[in-house]
């Protein structure tokens, strides 16, 4: 998040505690895509993602006493986005149902993606244990230090460490196993 | 990063939300005002404000600080009091040896005073 973003995010917080109300609409609009994507590629399900981020702006919504920094907001987004989203995942079927409106149309994308890869890049996360799952989110998507996803899921460094290598090495495995069978 | 970490990091940017989303928060927002209202929940939100925390923390410890303090205080003033007595005591002790050996000196000076007459 770069500075301007951070002082954008501090100036709606201190609206807010002026009693603007408008002001929590901003910063739903500010931090929603960053909390659904969350959700989303942790769940794998567009109505799901959508449910789990409602929830993360309600909790926000009523804990904004707690909130002291446009950093702290955005921590505390991503923790409850994270730990909304492994209950949910807790409470659905091993493998995720995946609707076809979450596959991209190839001619939207610019050339150089592979919106096929991408796909099955998603589906190979989403597949993954929920603890491996959070820390390929947090590291891929919202390109967070390993410091950082260790603050964030609560959890030792070296155990982030050992869980994004793992998750890793499955993703590569599971994707080339995958490759070769398109190939074939 | 490798560009097999690029593919991955691709595969999970940032996605819109769907249509409405923020519409819908602030729908379910709108649902929560009677039980906001409530004064446990205003309560609630008031203590839990950092600067309050702050002041609690500081309260608490200086009422801790006050109280080790006179227990201290306390303390020492028993043990005074103690010494008090001991050392009261123990003049008691010497005057009731001192008044017996003063009396036996006087009994023996009568003795020879009489041996003499």
């Amino acid at each position: 998040m770069t500075t301007s973003t951070l002082d954008g995010c501090g100036e709606t917080l201190g609206r807010l505690a002026k009693g603007d109300v408008s002001a929590f609409e901003d910063i739903v609009k500010e931090h929603q895509s960053m909390v659904f994507s969350i959700a989303y590629h942790f769940l794998h399900d567009r109505s799901l993602a959508d449910e789990a981020a409602q929830d993360v702006f309600l909790r926000l919504y009523q804990n904004l006493a707690s909130i002291v920094s446009p950093q702290h907001l955005v921590f505390w987004l991503r923790k409850v986005a994270c730990q909304r989203a492994l209950d949910m995942a807790r409470k659905l079927p091993k493998t995720p149902p995946v609707s076809l409106q979450d596959i991209r149309e190839p001619t939207a994308e610019p050339p150089d993606r592979d919106p096929l890869l991408s796909e099955g890049l998603r589906r190979l996360v989403a597949s993954l244990p929920k603890d491996a799952r959070a820390v390929i989110i947090l590291r891929y998507q919202e390109e967070l230090e390993l410091a950082e996803i260790a603050q964030i899921l609560d959890v030792p460094l070296n155990t982030v460490k050992s869980r994004l290598e793992r998750a890793l090495g499955v993703l590569r495995e599971k994707l080339s196993r995958w490759t070769g069978g398109v190939a074939r | 990063m490798n560009p097999w970490e690029e593919s991955l990091r691709e595969a999970l940017r940032r996605k819109d939300v769907p249509p409405g989303f923020t519409n819908r928060v602030l729908a379910r927002i709108r649902e929560l005002p009677v039980r906001e209202k409530r004064p446990w929940f205003r309560f609630r939100a008031f203590i839990a404000r950092p600067a309050l925390r702050w002041a609690a923390a500081v309260l608490c410890l200086a009422i801790a600080g006050s109280v080790a303090y006179r227990e201290q205080q306390q303390r020492q003033r028993q043990q005074g009091e103690l010494a008090r007595m001991q050392v009261k005591q123990a003049l008691h002790i010497a005057s009731v040896k001192l008044n017996a050996a003063r009396k036996m000196v006087r009994e023996v000076n009568r003795g020879t005073a009489q041996s003499r007459l």
